[in-house]
This record gives C-alpha cells, sequence and structure tokens, in this order.
C-alpha cells in the first residue's frame, strides 16, 4: 500500500535539433488503493510518465516519491512496483506457471514451494488454473493478457503500472477485461496507474484522470470533473465522443457574435466573463436541444447534413449554412429520427454551454451542474 | 488393387500441372547436387584399374571392388580427424557463446561508445586471412612466449631456476594456439548473426524481466540464452564449417607431424606424384564426414534459425 507522488517530473530527450520535452513539470499525488489514469494523444509523454516511475526511464529534473521515499535512483527491481505491458512481453520460452514464478525467483529469496503456492493462487483468481502448465505461444491474446496481469499480481506490489494493458483485445473482450481489472484493482486495493490513449477506458475505470498534452499536465480530476469542468479548451475537446462543440466568438457587449450566430448572455454570465471578447463556446453534442418553435432564446436554423444512427441514439451532423466548413455535432435518443436534408431549429441552454479565452484556451465558465440528480435508493 | 490404383492415378490427374513441375525440378536438384557426391563414393570403392575400366558413377564390378583405398585414406586421415576435432569443437563453442554474449552486450544493454564498438567488430569481418598470418605467428612463436617467459621468471623465478621454455614445439600447445585463433577470428561474424537476431527481441520483454529483478547476466542465462538456441545451431554449423574446413591457419600454426589436423592430412594424401583416384576420393568423403554429421544433428534447429522463428 502505498501513497506515489510525481513532483515536477520532467523528461528532456536530446536531438540533433536541441532538447525535446516529453514530460514538463508534471506533478501528481497519488493516493494509497486510488486508480489513476493517465490519458493524452500519442506522443504526449504518458508512456514515458509511467516509465520513469517504473525506472525504465530516467528522471531529468523533479522527483517521484514512494510513501515519502525518493525513488528517482532506485534500479526498477528495488521500487516494489509491476507493471503490465501493452505487448504483454510474456517469456515465450516458459510455461505460464514459469512466467509468473520468475519475479518472486529474482526478486525474493522466497523458498520454491511458496512461491508454487502463490502462483497457482494467483492462477486461481485470475480463472487460468488450467492453462498454468501452457506456453504464451499456446494461449489467446485475452488469456496472455490474464497471465500478464498474474504476473503483475503475484508480485503483491505497492503499485501497479499499465501501459495500455487492452489495446491489444477486441472490443467486447475489451469491455469484460475493462470490468474486470476494475473489480481486480478494488479487492486488492493497490495504487494503480494507468496509461491509455482511450478516453472511454479513462472514464470508465478511474478514480481520477490525468490528462497529459505536449508533457503538460492539463487536469487532474475525477472523471465527471473532467467531463463537465474541464480546465480548457484541450480537456474539453479530448474528454467525450463525441467531441464538444466549438465557436470561436466575440464578445460585444451581452453577445457573442459567431460568424453564424449571435448568443445572448445573461448579465450573470456576462459579469463572469469580464474583461475577456475572444471567446470561445463549447457546447456538447447531447446538450443541444431540437426545438419546434422559436420560443426563448438562442434558437438557431440548421440543416442536418449526416445522420449516424447508434440504436441508443443518433448523432447528427449539422449546419448553419449549406458550406461545409461550420459542421457541429448534435446527439438525440434514438427513438427521435431525423433525416438528411431537413432543416430543424436547435438551442444551445445557457446553462450547459462551457466559454473558454480563446488565447490561451482558458476555462472561463463552465455549464452548472443544478441539473445533477441522484436515484434514491430502495429501501 | 485396382481400385487403389485408380485412385492413384485420379489423384495423379487431379495435380496440377505446376505441382508436377514444382516436383521435377525438385527432383533435378537433388541429382544436380547428390550426382558427384555418388560418383565419389563409387569411385572410393574401386580398383586403380577398375577405375580405368568404368564410367565414374557407375557401381564398381564384382572383380573391381575393393577397401585398400577406404582403409589408406582411413589410416592416413584418423589422427587428423581426432586432431581436428579437438581444436574444431572448443573453437566454435568459443566463438558462438562469445559472439552471443557480445551481441547481447551490444543490443539490448544501452551503454554509451557501443555504436563504435559495433563498428569495429562488424570491420573485424572483413579482414582477409592473408593479412594476419604473418601478425598471427609472430604472437604466438615470439610475443607470447616472451611475455610468458617474462612473467614466469619473475613469479615463479624460484621454481623453474629461470630456464623455463614456452613449449613452442608442443603439438597440444600448437592445436590450442589454432583453436583460439579460430574462436577469435570467429567472433565478429558470430556477434553479427546473434546482434539481428536479438534486435528482433522485444524491449519491453527485458525491460519486464528488469522489473521482475532480474540482473543483465539473469536476463541473458534464463531469457536471452534459451531463446537464441535455434542462432546457436546457425552460429554451431556455419562456424564449425569454417574451422574444420580451414587450411591457411593450421599450416601456418601447426607444424608438429602429429598433432595436424584433417585438411593438412587430407593434402598429404593426395599432395603424390601419381594421382590415384579411389584414395583421393576416400578422402575427401571420409574428411567430409563431421561437417555432415553436424549438418544432420542441427538440421532442424537451423532452418528455425534461418527462417528467424
Amino acid at each position: 500500500m502505498a501513497q506515489l507522488t510525481l513532483d515536477e517530473v520532467t523528461k528532456t530527450f536530446q536531438d540533433d535539433d536541441g532538447e525535446i520535452i516529453a514530460v514538463d513539470e508534471v506533478s501528481v499525488d497519488i493516493e494509497d488503493g486510488e486508480f489513476l489514469c493517465v490519458v493524452g494523444p500519442s506522443g504526449c509523454g504518458k508512456s514515458t510518465t509511467l516509465r520513469m516511475i517504473a525506472g525504465l526511464e530516467d528522471i531529468t529534473r523533479g522527483e517521484i516519491r514512494l510513501d515519502g521515499q525518493i525513488i528517482n535512483d532506485q534500479p526498477p527491481a528495488r521500487r516494489n512496483v509491476a507493471m503490465v505491458f501493452q505487448s504483454y512481453a510474456l517469456y515465450p520460452h516458459m510455461t505460464v506457471r514459469e512466467n509468473m514464478a520468475f519475479g518472486l525467483e529474482e526478486s525474493t529469496d522466497m523458498p520454491d514451494d511458496e512461491i508454487n503456492e502463490r502462483v497457482e493462487k494467483a492462477c486461481k483468481d485470475m480463472g487460468i488454473f488450467e492453462l498454468i502448465d501452457r506456453k504464451p505461444g499456446e494461449l489467446s491474446g485475452g488469456q496472455q493478457q490474464r497471465v500478464a496481469l498474474g504476473r503483475a499480481i503475484v508480485r503483491d506490489p505497492e503499485v501497479f503500472l499499465m501501459d495500455e494493458p487492452l489495446a491489444n483485445l477486441d472490443a467486447k473482450l475489451k469491455a469484460e477485461m475493462r470490468t474486470e481489472l476494475q473489480e481486480l484493482q478494488q479487492d486488492l486495493d493497490v495504487t494503480t496507474v494507468y496509461v491509455t490513449h482511450d478516453q472511454t477506458e479513462a472514464m470508465t475505470m478511474s478514480d481520477r484522470i490525468a490528462i497529459l498534452n505536449d508533457g503538460v499536465l492539463q487536469q487532474c480530476a475525477t472523471p465527471l470533473e473532467c467531463y463537465h469542468e474541464p480546465n480548457n479548451l484541450f480537456v474539453a475537446g479530448f474528454i467525450g465522443e463525441p467531441s464538444m462543440n466549438f465557436f470561436p466568438t466575440t464578445l460585444e457587449g451581452s453577445t457573442l457574435k459567431g460568424e453564424w450566430f449571435e448568443y445572448e448572455l445573461s448579465d450573470e454570465t456576462v459579469a463572469a466573463v469580464e474583461g475577456t471578447t475572444d471567446i470561445t463556446l463549447g457546447i456538447r453534442p447531447e446538450d443541444i436541444e431540437f426545438v419546434q418553435s422559436d420560443t426563448g432564446s438562442n434558437v438557431f436554423d440548421s440543416t442536418v447534413h449526416v445522420v449516424e444512427p447508434r440504436g441508443n441514439e443518433n448523432t447528427a451532423h449539422l449546419q448553419f449554412d449549406e458550406s461545409m466548413d461550420d459542421q457541429f455535432i448534435a446527439t438525440v435518443g434514438g427513438m427521435k429520427q431525423l433525416k438528411s436534408g431537413q432543416r430543424v431549429k436547435v438551442r444551445f441552454p445557457e446553462n450547459a454551454i462551457h466559454l473558454f479565452d480563446t488565447a490561451s484556451g482558458e476555462a472561463i465558465r463552465n455549464r452548472t451542474l443544478d441539473e445533477i440528480e441522484t436515484v434514491e435508493s430502495v429501501v | 488393387m485396382s481400385i487403389s490404383d485408380g485412385n492413384f492415378i485420379d489423384k495423379l490427374r487431379s495435380t496440377e500441372n505446376s505441382r508436377i513441375g514444382l516436383y521435377a525440378l525438385l527432383l533435378a536438384g537433388i541429382v544436380f547436387y547428390l550426382f558427384p557426391v555418388e560418383t565419389a563414393v563409387m569411385t572410393m570403392f574401386k580398383t586403380e584399374s577398375a577405375f580405368a575400366r568404368t564410367l565414374p558413377f557407375a557401381p564398381p564390378g564384382a572383380d573391381g571392388f575393393t577397401l585398400d583405398a577406404l582403409a589408406t585414406a582411413w589410416n592416413t586421415l584418423r589422427p587428423g580427424l581426432v586432431n581436428s576435432l579437438l581444436m574444431a569443437i572448443p573453437a566454435t563453442i568459443m566463438s558462438a557463446l562469445l559472439g552471443s554474449l557480445t551481441a547481447y552486450g551490444l543490443t539490448t544493454i544501452s551503454w554509451r561508445g557501443q555504436v563504435g564498438v559495433v563498428v569495429l567488430i562488424i570491420a573485424g569481418i572483413f579482414i582477409p586471412y592473408q593479412a594476419v598470418l604473418v601478425p598471427l605467428s609472430q604472437f604466438w612463436f615470439r610475443v607470447l612466449p616472451g611475455l610468458l617467459e617474462g612473467f614466469i621468471n619473475t613469479v615463479f623465478g624460484l621454481i623453474t631456476g629461470g630456464n623455463w621454455q614456452y613449449p613452442s614445439r608442443n603439438g597440444y600447445v600448437q592445436l590450442l594456439q589454432l583453436s583460439v585463433t579460430h574462436a577469435a577470428y570467429g567472433i565478429p561474424i558470430c556477434t553479427l548473426l546473434f546482434r539481428s537476431y536479438y534486435q528482433s527481441i522485444s524491449d519491453e520483454m527485458i525491460e519486464a524481466a528488469r522489473l521482475d529483478g532480474a540482473s543483465a547476466f539473469s536476463i541473458y542465462r534464463n531469457i536471452i540464452l534459451p531463446l537464441s538456441l535455434p542462432m546457436f545451431a546457425v552460429t554451431l554449423i556455419y562456424q564449425f564449417t569454417q574451422v574444420y574446413n580451414d587450411l591457411l591457419f593450421a599450416l601456418v600454426l601447426v607444424n608438429e607431424p602429429g598433432s595436424q589436423v584433417a585438411t593438412q592430412r587430407l593434402a598429404a594424401l593426395t599432395g603424390g606424384v601419381v594421382q590415384s583416384f579411389n584414395t583421393t576420393m576416400a578422402g575427401a568423403i571420409v574428411a567430409a564426414l563431421p561437417t555432415l554429421l553436424v549438418y544432420i544433428v542441427f538440421g532442424e534447429q537451423f532452418a528455425k534459425g534461418v527462417a528467424g522463428e
């Protein structure tokens, strides 16, 4: 059980063109037993961060502390962390049993029968006991994945590090393993750092999400905070599928003037954005309402361009004008049918809009969360 | 019987023409490669007169059959064969083992100046044997004895009384020198072969082993070594054939008649004024036996190694 602290951790690489900053002063406190997902686009430094925690990469500046102890210069084996790799990295010439026992044999003085006992217990927990004497080549992708997890569990580490462990599985198996992994982490209550580029994985599994872009930490918060109260444009655009719609506007009086529409703000909101004129308006696809009449403010005419039915909902690509470059996306329930080419009226409710400073990207005002309801328990 | 015949003919008919062509080509290949061997085997069992009378590849008649040539060749080559194996087996194993270790150090472990060492080793492959003959004999017969003598006289001066002689006339020492020379000369090519193989091994697996707490040597012994068995078969076959077939280094380094290797004995066997083809062929076949054996023993692993499995 351990608390893991990253304190202004920086990693730079030398290149022909000079210094490349892969990770830039990232600071995160990961609580004991917490499940932290690190997400970001490819090349954002998320894997490098994980590898620094594992000890596979040197840390250029900053400190990594495990329970208050600085572990910067400790070799990987001494850090008491276990890592699951995207490629599983199983030893192909060893059986499942040998794969899982290897770490215990190399890093502890544990007697053979105790090692065997722990390996067999971990195999039973992972539901791969009947495969224990097979080699990785004889296992399916999902089974190999379980062996890789089992190899990490059997070490009983203080921290689990996972580098896109589900990336090579097919969609259905991925969803299954996601739940299983979450249950496993809750049962074991081990501090976990999980790297992924898949924001769905991050949203569904983690206690908190750390979003990285270009090596800089953008936000570290609970999944719902990241979704509803993004710090900036990047987070707002990265979290959520389909992405939030953005419209560049300028504030004139109490009106946001965009290229295609004029948006009337309430006095309260105007006060909140005071001092900024270049504002990007953001609204999530599911917050856009289809209305019948112009009653109420901020209702705009648009044309349905393409409809993508998903069964549970329909994703509509809409246009204010017939030109191609003003597309935005709205989602409606699966029972509401839309047709391509149809003229519709859409409303952007003011309590659902996000406003960002266009120049810096910082969020000025996020949506209000007055409507959040809790499902009452049945006694 | 007739039914099975019918099936067979049906099968033959249904086989595509391209497949028949392929088999014909393969058969031609087999004949092409085995014909000289067959000729050599036939010749070695013929008397001199039978050799003159019959076609080279025809079997000897009852009157033309003899084992004399084989006996002569065997008796001449036997001590050479033993010496060759004594010299070639350790040399082969040493260069494969050292090559594999070097390659491991140059791929999966990273350190400064690696590229320079790789370049030097690759350059080592292209140094011709002839270029090193003089330095090589100088090293073994003058430099090393000088160093050893100085060392032994200093350290063990009292015991040897300063009269120690480097046993350069000892045949086994000469064989050892030849063996070490071949081992050293084999390291670059073995390193290159192993290196390209190790580069294909997943980095994540090595990292997983490091996280498992394995030391650099433990990773080599427990993971890299077991995984490189097919590559060992390739290097063992290649290196054994090279070392065993070499005559040049042997001529320069081995001058004691008792420690001559098979290639030297074979040269002596065929180097007479009168050419006796049956003895020559018998000698060639006997001398080729160990390499044939190596191919048969390691053949399957060799195929895996070459296919990069």
